[in-house]
């Protein structure tokens, strides 16, 4: 009886923590090729390539931050033994300033976007007019473009208007990139907050502007930041448009890291310790917006 | 006129037309941009654009490249879709629970999707190196390829090669949004189905699969779009090779334009690409009665 009793709340237990268990070892698996990358920037050169490989870092430097980030020339520092890289101008591995790129041009972009699209999205949730729902479509439709076809046409028109290489061309381009995202974003959570809310202070004689500015913008604070949060992180991680529309002048952090790939070889440590730096920010960015997320991923379909 | 009277309910242009005013720059001037040079093409003797009739559109059609492209994509859409979906719900079946590290879990699934795609590449690219890196040791390990087999520069398995960072990367994606589907799903029907003594494979596919129908219907569209404009990972981890084995659609079309100054065809290929992806995602909206 007594064994009998106890045996079923110890099962129960026991796929409990084999639940844990296969959960945490499905995290480990998705986990690992950051520890890798993370330790590939805390490692010497000559670590880096074993066979077979070390899981575990021998010693841990952090010289590749120092030349990546501080600018302190990597001949002084580093002890080239294998097959990995030489570089001939310290100039080339400081990365700082590709960092600064993305945050101006990410900050920048996103102020853009959130303006017009904040606009947009209070009139497509209030207000209904001939077209409404084609409106939404086409909004929608934007995201479908593939951002080669695109690429081209921007580059004839920025090289109209001497848009090439420059932090406006990337601003705007980034800008125009997510509006779609925004607006359809903005408006999911405008949808949220009940219309007599305006129709009461319009009542009282409010106008739509002062609705808007006074009532909807303040009771948004959440999804206004969740939504500057995606476009940040989206401008943050483009590849494509910096790559096509921007030579020198304009460094963002992917561009500045494909760059670390050379012909007389890849400066894996380097590449690592500057995007390890660039990932924190934009993690602690989404993580503070999480509750909102799946709503942002889904262009504001899913609530 | 005051500012108030021109913002006022009647004139809902007034607050759109910003947005109507830089759409219009990213959507239809890139569209008609398209269209007109798909019938020009750049002669690099006289350095301009030469009128050329139908010679783009017809020569895509004949373009045996650009249809491996074609396949290539849709095979990579695919295989990246299906196994991203699949993945992506039996993760979130597993860590649909409470408790502080189920929580924990779900933050930390938030890290693959703030590192940029061309970064992933290059850490996919890294760990695939077929003497060095660590992945391709494992595999081995595991007996799943041979010894110093060559991941990435094999025809054979190069895209499986860059199809794998895709996974790694949107995987969690799924899984976020299968989780959110999974919360708001309600509690009753599963309940009365286990009192009546339900396996968990009928209620999988009785129940649960039903009721999220709309949930994985917009994960899918979304997903399906972003895969069929592939180009990070391919551009930093194959460009394209070894010959053409992982030459995808956005990949040709880029390098038509921006290695080849063949921007008339590039812009063929493109409007063809816009075309094909408005049709079937549009197809896909109505027939999944996928609503905004």
């Amino acid at each position: 009886m007594a064994t009998a009793q106890k045996t079923r709340p110890t099962w129960r237990a026991w796929q409990l923590s084999v639940r844990a268990a296969a959960a945490w070892a499905v995290v480990a698996v998705f986990m690992f090729p950051l520890y890798w990358w993370i330790s590939v920037s805390l490692r010497h050169d000559q670590d880096i390539f074993n066979k077979p490989p070390k899981l575990f870092t021998p010693e841990v430097t952090l010289k590749s931050y120092k030349v990546v980030l501080l600018g302190i020339s990597p001949s002084s520092t580093s002890i080239e033994k294998s097959g990995a890289v030489h570089w001939g101008e310290s100039s080339a591995t400081f990365a700082l300033p590709s960092l600064l790129d993305s945050v101006y041009i990410g900050v920048a972009s996103t102020l853009i976007t959130l303006a017009v699209s904040l606009l947009a999205a209070y009139a497509l949730s209030r207000m209904r007019f001939a077209g409404h729902h084609h409106f939404i479509f086409w909004v929608l439709s934007t995201r479908m473009l593939p951002p080669v076809a695109v690429a081209l046409p921007m580059f004839f028109l920025f090289r109209e208007f001497g848009l090439i290489d420059t932090y406006t061309g990337a601003i705007l381009i980034h800008a125009l990139m997510n509006f779609p995202l925004a607006v359809l974003l903005l408006k999911s959570f405008i949808d949220d907050i009940p219309r007599e809310i305006d129709e009461a202070a319009m009542l009282d004689g409010a106008s739509r502007i002062t609705v808007f500015t006074r009532l909807i913008l303040p009771s948004m604070r959440g999804g206004i930041a969740a939504a500057a949060v995606l476009c940040f992180v989206f401008s943050w991680t483009e590849f494509l448009f910096i790559l096509s529309l921007t030579q020198a002048g304009v460094n963002t952090v992917p561009v500045a890291a494909s760059t670390f790939v050379t012909s007389t070889g890849t400066a894996w440590g380097y590449m690592a310790a500057l995007t390890c730096a660039a990932v924190l920010p934009a993690f602690i960015f989404i993580v503070l917006v999480q509750k909102h997320l799946v709503r942002g991923l889904t262009l504001g379909s899913l609530k | 006129m005051k500012l108030v009277s021109v913002f006022s309910p009647e004139r809902p242009w007034v607050w759109l037309a910003p947005l109507v005013a830089v759409l219009a720059v990213f959507t239809l001037f890139p569209f008609f941009y398209n269209i007109y040079l798909s019938f020009h093409e750049f002669n690099s003797f006289r350095r301009t654009l030469v009128f050329v009739g139908f010679d783009n559109w017809k020569g895509m059609f004949e373009d045996a490249k650009m249809w491996r492209a074609f396949s290539v994509t849709l095979i990579y859409m695919t295989v990246c879709l299906s196994v991203q979906f699949v993945l992506g719900l039996g993760l979130a079946l597993l860590i649909n629970a409470d408790g502080r590290g189920y929580h924990l879990i779900r933050s930390l699934l938030l890290l693959p999707l703030v590192v940029p795609p061309a970064v992933v590449g290059m850490m996919f690219l890294l760990m695939e190196d077929s003497q060095f890196g660590v992945l391709s040791w494992m595999l081995q390990s595991l007996n799943l390829i041979a010894a110093g087999a060559p991941l990435l520069t094999s025809s054979k398995t190069a895209l499986v090669g860059v199809m794998l960072a895709d996974i790694w990367q949107w995987t969690p994606f799924m899984v976020l949004i299968m989780l959110a589907g999974l919360h708001a799903l309600p509690k009753e029907p599963f309940e009365a189905a286990l009192v009546d003594g339900a396996r968990f494979r009928h209620m999988l596919f009785h129940l649960m699969l039903p009721m999220l129908r709309p949930i994985i219907a917009v994960a899918l569209l979304i997903r399906g779009i972003d895969l069929f404009r592939v180009f990070d990972y391919v551009f930093v981890m194959t460009s394209g090779g070894p010959g053409i084995a992982t030459q995808t659609l956005s990949f040709y079309t880029w390098k038509q334009s921006f290695s080849f100054v063949k921007w008339g065809y590039a812009a063929t290929l493109s409007l063809f690409s816009l075309v094909f992806l408005i049709v079937v995602a549009h197809a896909f909206i109505r027939a999944a009665k996928v609503r905004w």
